[in-house]
């Protein structure tokens, strides 16, 4: 990681973190100058981004993260059943706007069935889902269409929402500017890597401006910079406001969400 | 409108950038047409035609196949069910007569004393009937190796099948094979018209089934409601 990747890293963290953005912007161009001037290896210097951006959170304090608003997303009792097998039984989720939530869990404790039954993609066998606005949902796999170029993938979704070419093509491109992507490419969805077409799938979720975002493990193949421009890009969209719920089974990263749903069958329900 | 053109053109653009589909969606009736053109010309026209229904049912089938986990995602973007189902049988229409087009030619040009505008008419019908029984058959069996063979099985009983019998006239391509007899054998008009009569009545009939089928695999679950939002 050189120094630039270095800086990046830290921006994300202290943006994370709900760093005021006028103080990240004056510590991250403090670090940037000791580095110029001092040289040396920032993780040396001042070590990895995480642990100095935990350390200057410490001595700074954070901004007011905005308070949640109306509740965007109630899932209430859901249960489902496949044959004789119960694979969610009364689970209950709240999400406001300007909130994160995580659901975890054990592999095959139904997370994806969970939120494709907040998507409406099927039915459960008991419980009901309000959502309040739009909803924009990111598969795990298979949100993308092979022969399709990027752009193309914009102008489909984009059409759904009575959006001309144009700015549709324009919206795509900088939601996957947002994720370090370049969507600009004549590249057909079939020859991206597996990381590019994961950010395409996120791309189209977030085009049409979801007050709702379901997100099924998003993050599958991106690089250690992806990882960490997805999150920076869902902390972005929380702060305007929209309500995400994000399946995810990385519990390091359960520090910035606001509210988790824990599947995992021995410990059923909700908490935050 | 705008989603129903912009399904359409994105199945047309995938379609034509499967190079190889293409090649094979060419080499199907071009080689049916082949394999009867030492008998009598009928024959040729004939095979030509089925080989025409079998490609465009076989694209439709695929594409409807490769477009299901798309199509929900699709829905909660702002599309309707009868966007994405009608938005890609036009483009598996106009992917239909684009390859109908050579073929409409080497019949012009390859066989002499035909009723050219009764060819043209049986393509149109092979074509308006493949698309929607392509999309049937993938709306009703999720795995595409289950769908090819239950194509494969209708193709074959609709060669194999006498088609004075009464059994044929439930065949989705018996229409082809009548407009045919009148375009090459000079029969009475009554061929055409019962052609195209029973095209329209199967296109109709498997249109509708089509809407059904993604209506309800597409349909807004009753558990999920939508409160305003403030």
């Amino acid at each position: 990681m050189n120094d630039d990747e270095w800086l990046r890293a830290f921006g994300a963290e202290l943006h994370q973190r709900r760093v005021a953005v006028d103080a990240a912007r004056h510590v991250i161009a403090e670090a940037a100058t000791h580095l110029r001037e001092g040289g040396g290896d920032p993780w040396l210097v001042f070590g990895p981004p995480q642990a100095y951006a935990a350390a200057i959170v410490e001595s700074i304090g954070t901004a007011p993260g905005p308070r949640p608003g109306p509740v965007r997303l109630h899932a209430t009792g859901i249960t489902k059943r496949y044959g004789r097998r119960t694979v969610l039984r009364d689970a209950t989720l709240t999400v406001r706007a300007g909130q994160i939530a995580a659901v975890i869990g054990a592999n095959g404790c139904g997370k994806s069935t969970f939120l494709r039954i907040c998507a409406g993609l099927i039915s459960p066998d008991a419980g009901e889902v309000t959502v309040a606005g739009r909803l924009g949902y990111c598969p795990q796999q298979g949100g993308t269409i092979d022969f399709l170029l990027p752009d193309e993938h914009f102008v489909l979704v984009g059409a759904g929402q009575g959006m001309a070419r144009g700015p549709a093509r324009r919206a795509g491109r900088a939601a996957a500017r947002q994720l370090g992507w370049d969507a600009e490419s004549t590249v057909l969805a079939r020859h991206l890597s597996g990381g590019t077409r994961q950010k395409l799938n996120l791309t189209m979720s977030t085009l049409a401006a979801p007050d709702v975002l379901l997100l099924d493990e998003p993050y599958q193949g991106f690089d250690q910079g992806s990882y960490v421009n997805l999150w920076d890009q869902l902390a972005r969209l929380r702060d305007e406001g929209r309500a995400i719920v994000v399946v995810t089974h990385l519990l390091n990263q359960l520090d910035r969400v606001d509210t988790v749903l824990d599947l995992t069958p021995a410990q059923q329900g909700g908490r935050r | 409108m705008n989603r129903l053109v912009t399904v359409a053109e994105m199945t047309l653009r995938e379609l034509v950038r499967r190079r190889g589909v293409l090649l094979l969606l060419l080499l199907m009736p071009l080689t049916f047409w082949l394999i009867r053109r030492d008998s009598h010309v009928g024959q040729s026209v004939r095979a030509l035609l089925l080989g025409i229904s079998w490609a465009v049912s076989t694209a439709a089938l695929f594409a409807t196949s490769a477009a299901r986990e798309l199509e929900p995602r699709l829905r909660l973007a702002g599309y309707r069910p009868h966007h994405l189902y009608l938005g890609r049988m036009l483009g598996l229409w106009a992917l239909g007569l684009a390859v109908s087009v050579p073929f409409f030619l080497l019949t012009v040009f390859d066989a002499n004393n035909l009723r050219y505008a009764g060819i043209a008419v049986a393509m149109l019908c092979c074509v308006a009937v493949a698309a929607p029984l392509g999309m049937l058959i993938g709306a009703l069996l999720p795995r595409e190796m289950e769908g090819t063979l239950l194509l494969l099985t209708v193709v074959a009983v609709q060669m194999l099948l006498d088609p004075t019998s009464s059994a044929a006239k439930l065949m989705p391509f018996w229409s082809s094979r009548e407009i045919a007899s009148w375009a090459v054998d000079h029969t009475d008009d009554g061929y055409l018209s019962r052609g195209v009569l029973h095209a329209a009545v199967v296109t109709a009939l498997m249109l509708v089934t089509v809407a059904g089928l993604f209506g309800v695999r597409l349909r807004r679950r009753r558990h999920l409601r939508h409160a305003p939002l403030v």
